[in-house]
């Protein structure tokens, strides 16, 4: 019996946690006929450093958020870029695919092997004040993740703060700042219910963030060719969409929460001067993020339309 | 008073080490003191100007960094780490001393090895273009500067911080 | 099971006999802990693959010393530091004991209440004691008390830190569980105040039994106290600014240690009792103390991969399911485990290790979450002061250079009593904690 130590991070309640690896875990054992047992492990500092600690065989396998490391991801960012609209389930399977065909060749993934992708649900504004209008948010004090969520709320003239997740509660209860941009999710898990009674929702959502799920290469080598295969099988695009569609139900259930715990519910309409407005602020972000890549070698233009396209499809044929 | 005698009164320390030590702490207090005013500076400029420092939390990470690091060599030559000294009446001021030589020895060796694999990651990580999400600062060369200075700790306790332990009488 | 039992025995030997430095110790017992985890045994030690324990190492150094969250430890201390360069923490005493002082004990009771005070503007309960002992201390020696009582007063004082909001601990409990927030801060402030009197008591408990510990003063007159009270002013504007800060949202905890040290030199200053040479001794002063406290948390980080990776989180939880006793008896096990883990554990790691082990487990008992933190975070306390690692007593011998820890830990054994009876009395009566938050929130 093999056993493959992986590393998380994020509460126990998270659907990460609570769901992909839980599902993954069985799969693999299912797929190897129980020759492979996954043994899940937490508090193994920073997520930026799990990239470190799979690459080093630390840990088996793991997964992170390619914003924790600036500079080294830039390619995944094609599926953050504002304006996408889907779930994070079609965002997941679209990202996979372009990784698959486009990203694997560069650089980026150095030393790990990239097993799944996905990306968290659309990011709303959650505030104190009601936002309706892009007038109300200027110079708002507003904590920012970081990417495209930095160039966001430069074109909207907020004054960002920097801060860890986890630490926004407090900085929202204490009025250090007066709202965030986060996925619908943090209702519920960073309870924001409590101290941001107000959202508001651009149709499709403002932003996506995405992360990768990776192993060792030597470890995934050095198995018997036929477990290395079964795990392979239950993996790539299996496994990303899973782990979407994990992602979007958490931010079902804090919907749900916002809706029970009334919280003022913005829901602004794609013909609402807002989101027209919103699409305009957002012009050449697209093109931006294929200059910024130029030097990564691979055809940046139609990898993102490729993405976009697949996950638009996608989405769609889920309605 | 003047500057040399000021430092002769205030650093036990022999020689040049003397010197190097003064020179450390130098570097360490002013980092600690910028990091106070950067935080007061960023504080006042949201509230004052609707605007915060860009980067305050990189530089107060950057500068956590190289002060620690500067203090490093000095805190562990002079013997100053945290010990529990419960056995101390027991045990005897020749075995205090020998298990102190043990010690050193310990902590220069880790020291050193620590440092190789922390200059590699710094490496990697340079090659790899990881940087500061604001101000784009390659976080490679703070990474660098702390291999450095674990060597430069492992050096330090080697050579100085075994001469005092020879040389002082424990109390 | 049994390389951790190992590991923690090789662990107290170094500490305690070959008086290895606790960083080093509990860092090398760790690596090479970890290493025999992935293999490393006496016959391999050449082609071993280093890189991978070395790189687990390394990152635990590279990433501690730059996370921003720990930047409040040389603030606080800083500021604490300024706070009595200037001349205050005399004045600070001089009013204690003009309030207190002619009690017996009656300036280490002064010195609990500060802590307490002080835990109020702080989430930390290692810069509490850092600081408080810098304040604390020099005047009680003034008035002859003995090191063990005096500074036991400040390593168990300032374990109220992480308990009387707002606390960074109590932060991270409710994320890991998903309870709230504010209920937990409004939960935590009746067992801190409860925590200040029992403390209370435990002096009066000391001095009574040897009266030479803490000796009375004078009793002052009404004008004379008011006279005294003029003195503070400056602790008092720096405390009201740092606090009021916090709690009406002009900054955060952690912006609060750099504004807070901003304030104590600017008083400092004002009160003309900084000379170049006095602020650069300040400074390095500070400086040396945290590279030490940082050298521990990194040796404690590494140590926790190794006892994480050697299974012991799962180990306990079917320890404790496989009992099949009542729900309170489950709880009390789960205690005494904590009390056993508090001996080498410091509190942060001890927090991150268990409570999503436990939390389930309590919250499928039918206990509530938000008192359960509570009860986690007072026996969390409890480890700062339980030998042989406690690590608020380290802080306070690397602050004292001339107070042995032995001394200090034969001292707070009348604290740590005080504090198992807080613990029954919280987890007996459930209403200690959840008074607040249920007239406040529910
Ligand atoms: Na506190
Ligand atoms: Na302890």
């Amino acid at each position: 019996e093999t056993v493959l130590h992986v590393g998380t991070w994020l509460p126990p309640t998270n659907p990460q946690n609570a769901v992909v690896w839980p599902t993954w875990a069985k799969w693999v054992e299912e797929a190897t006929e129980g020759r492979v047992r996954v043994e899940i492990q937490d508090g193994l500092g920073h997520p930026k450093t799990l990239f470190q600690l799979v690459e080093d065989g630390v840990i088996d396998a793991s997964f992170s958020y390619h914003g924790y490391v600036p500079g080294r991801f830039e390619l995944p960012q094609a599926v953050e870029q504002p304006g996408l609209g889907v779930s994070a389930e079609a965002a997941s399977v679209a990202l996979w695919r372009t990784y698959d065909k486009y990203f694997k060749q560069s650089n980026e993934f150095a030393g790990l092997e990239v097993i799944g992708m996905f990306t968290h649900g659309p990011g709303y504004i959650h505030s104190k004040e009601p936002i309706t209008s892009w007038e109300q948010i200027k110079g708002k004090k507003i904590r920012i993740g970081g990417g495209v969520q930095s160039v966001l709320g430069e074109r909207m003239g907020i004054t960002p703060v920097a801060a860890p997740a986890p630490k926004v509660y407090e900085m929202l209860q204490q009025g250090v700042i007066d709202g965030v941009f986060l996925p619908m999710g943090e209702q519920k898990a960073l309870r924001l219910n409590e101290v941001a009674p107000n959202v508001t929702l651009l149709p499709g959502g403002m932003y996506l963030g995405s992360f990768s799920i990776f192993m060792n290469p030597d470890v995934l080598a050095d198995l018997d060719p036929k477990d290395r295969e079964a795990i392979l099988s239950v993996s790539g695009e299996k496994l990303s969409q899973m782990a979407g569609k994990a992602w979007d139900a958490i931010d079902a259930e804090g919907y749900k929460v916002a809706q029970e715990s009334g919280v003022n519910l913005i829901e602004v309409k794609e013909t609402d001067p807002m989101a027209r407005e919103f699409y305009s602020m957002i012009k050449g972000m697209k093109e931006e993020w294929v200059e910024s890549v130029a030097d990564r070698g691979i055809d940046a233009k139609a990898a993102i339309d490729e993405l976009w396209s697949i996950a638009r499809d996608y989405e769609s044929g889920k309605n | 008073m003047s500057l040399s005698a000021w430092v002769h009164v205030h650093y036990d320390e022999v020689g040049p080490v003397r010197w190097l030590a003064f020179a450390l702490e130098v570097v360490a207090a002013t980092v600690l003191f910028s990091l106070m005013l950067l935080t007061c500076v960023d504080v006042t400029g949201r509230y004052l100007f609707a605007n915060s420092l860009d980067g305050a939390t990189e530089l107060t990470e950057i500068g956590l960094a190289i002060m620690l690091f500067a203090e490093m060599p000095v805190v562990t030559w002079r013997g100053g780490h945290v010990v529990v000294d419960i056995l101390d009446r027991v045990l005897g001021s020749p075995v205090v001393k020998a298990l102190g030589l043990l010690a050193a020895l310990v902590i220069s060796t880790s020291m050193y090895f620590l440092g190789v694999r922390i200059f590699e990651l710094a490496e990697r990580s340079l090659r790899r273009g990881v940087e500061t999400e604001y101000l784009g600062i390659p976080t490679g060369y703070i990474v660098e500067y702390i291999a450095v200075m674990s060597w430069f700790t492992a050096l330090g306790m080697i050579t100085y911080g075994i001469y005092r332990i020879l040389t002082t009488q424990p109390k | 099971m049994s390389v951790v039992l190992l590991g923690f025995a090789v662990l107290l030997l170094l500490i305690l006999v070959v008086r290895m430095p606790i960083a080093f110790a509990m860092g090398l017992v760790g690596f090479f802990g970890f290493a025999a985890l992935q293999g490393l045994e006496f016959g391999n030690l050449t082609d071993f693959r280093w890189s991978g324990v070395l790189s687990m190492a390394s990152y635990r150094v590279i990433d501690t010393v730059q996370e921003y969250s720990l930047s409040v430890i040389p603030l606080f201390i800083l500021m604490g530091n300024l706070v009595t360069r200037s001349g205050l923490s005399q004045e600070l005493y001089h009013v204690s004991n003009a309030f207190l002082g002619h009690r017996k004990g009656g300036l280490s009771m002064a010195t609990v209440v500060a802590c307490g005070g002080f835990s109020a503007i702080c989430g930390s309960s290692l810069a509490t004691s850092a600081t408080m002992a810098r304040v604390a201390m020099p005047p009680m020696r003034k008035y002859g008390y003995s090191d063990g009582l005096a500074a036991a007063s400040i390593a168990a004082g300032g374990t109220l830190g992480i308990l009387i909001p707002p606390s960074v601990i109590l932060v991270i409990y409710g994320l890991l569980t998903e309870s709230s927030i504010r209920e937990l801060f409004a939960a935590g402030f009746i067992p801190g105040m409860l925590g200040i009197l029992l403390y209370l008591a435990a002096v009066r408990y000391v001095v009574w039994r040897n009266p030479e510990h803490g000796p009375a003063g004078d009793k002052m007159a009404w004008p004379e106290r008011l006279q005294a009270l003029k003195g503070v002013w400056g602790v008092l504007v720096l405390f009201t600014v740092v606090m009021g800060g916090i709690y009406l949202g002009i900054f955060t905890p952690t912006e609060a240690a750099g504004i807070g040290a901003g304030g104590a030199f600017i008083i400092a200053l004002a009160r003309r009792r900084l000379s170049l040479a006095i602020l650069f001794d300040t400074l390095t002063d500070t400086a040396r103390t945290s590279a030490m406290l940082f050298g521990v948390v990194i040796g404690a980080l590494i140590f926790s991969d190794f006892i994480n990776r050697a299974g012991l989180p799962d180990a306990l939880l079917s320890l404790v399911t496989g009992l099949e006793v009542t729900p309170i008896m489950v709880i009390l096990v789960i205690l005494a485990i904590y009390i056993v883990l508090g001996m080498v554990f410091e509190s942060l790691s001890m927090m991150l290790l268990t409570v999503p082990v436990f939390y389930p487990l309590v919250a499928n008992l039918g206990f509530d979450l938000v008192w359960f933190g509570i009860v986690v975070v007072v026996v969390t306390e409890i480890s700062l002061i339980t030998p042989p690692v406690g690590m608020n007593v380290f802080v306070l011998s690397a602050v004292l250079r001339d107070v042995k820890t032995g001394t200090i830990f034969k001292g707070v054994t009348p604290f740590w009593c005080a504090d198992i009876v807080r613990l029954a009395l919280i987890v007996f009566f459930a209403q200690i904690s959840l008074f607040l938050p249920q007239l406040l929130y529910r």
